[in-house]
């Protein structure tokens, strides 16, 4: 059960990462500063606290799912080695080591 | 930021961050306001009676009854800070036994959104107004008082005196029990 939720891709590539936050941010932001203003005219504080809500579901539809806005940048890896056999036995053990590493 | 959940919590809290400053930001914007009104309080009817009291020693004790009319408009305290005011009525006056007493002998709770104009005739107090002595006969300085405790949303919870008091004198003499 739990194998399939971690199959489905959710990563952004890191310019994404810093896009998703200022996002969020700015829109959680801009709905505090509205809903402050408002409550404040109307007297009414629980309409500050429902429009911050309505601004956090809004902040998390645009930034929760990895839109393809936020992979736009992919890493461009470096292309896998060839698998060879007949190499000197010291550079397989240099990654073994750096695989225990991570 | 890598995985949807540690863009939820850290969403999550960046929410609940700005939320917490939105309430301060609320509790600010009302910190400083005079929430006094003025009172009206008007006594009608004065009783006094010397009865058992129970709860105490065994001796009689002075039982005051008053009646009182009572207007004021609550209308300007309310604001988004404010859940409900608690109104209590008390009865302060000096002894020889105490230098001061304070009975409370009426309350109300009035909520946010009611109607904030009290306009109350003739009140019976909700609780017994018990000397614990003989310190109500004759004495002649009796101040009933308004008070009202603010309930916020947030921030501190201030204790109010209205302005209008009225003192009144309560008689020498005690009214007769009947004994059926």
């Amino acid at each position: 059960m739990l194998s399939i939720f971690k199959s489905i891709p959710t990563h952004m590539d890191y310019k994404g990462q810093k896009l998703a936050e200022q996002i969020f941010q700015g829109i959680i932001l801009f709905s505090a500063v509205i809903g402050f203003i408002y409550g404040l005219i109307i007297q009414q504080f629980g309409w500050t606290v429902y429009i911050v809500l309505g601004g956090f579901t809004v902040a998390c539809v645009l930034t929760l799912p990895p839109w393809p806005m936020y992979r736009k940048t992919p890493l461009s890896w470096q292309p896998a080695l060839p698998e060879t056999s007949g190499e000197t036995s010291q550079k397989p053990q240099e990654s073994l080591k750096k695989k225990k590493h991570k | 930021m890598n995985t949807v959940l540690s863009r939820a919590n850290s969403l999550f809290a960046f929410s609940l961050s700005v939320m917490a400053a939105l309430t301060f930001g609320c509790f600010i914007t009302t910190a400083f306001k005079d929430r006094r009104v003025p009172v009206r309080v008007h006594v009608s009817k004065v009783m006094l009676k010397n009865v058992d009291d129970f709860t105490g020693p065994r001796e009689r004790s002075d039982l005051g009854f008053i009646t009182f009319d009572l207007s004021a408009d609550l209308q300007p305290i309310f604001d988004w800070n404010v859940k409900q005011l608690f109104l209590y009525l008390s009865a302060e006056y000096a002894t020889k036994s105490n230098a001061l007493n304070q009975v409370v002998l009426w309350d109300k709770i009035v909520l946010r959104g009611e109607n904030p104009k009290l306009n109350l005739r003739d009140m019976k107090s909700k609780y017994f107004f018990f000397d614990d002595g003989n310190g109500l006969r004759a004495n002649k300085n009796i101040t009933l008082t308004l008070s009202w405790n603010v309930v916020p949303n947030a921030g501190i919870l201030p204790l109010v005196v209205g302005s209008g008091q009225v003192s009144l004198p309560f008689p020498d003499m005690y009214e007769t029990t009947k004994s059926y």
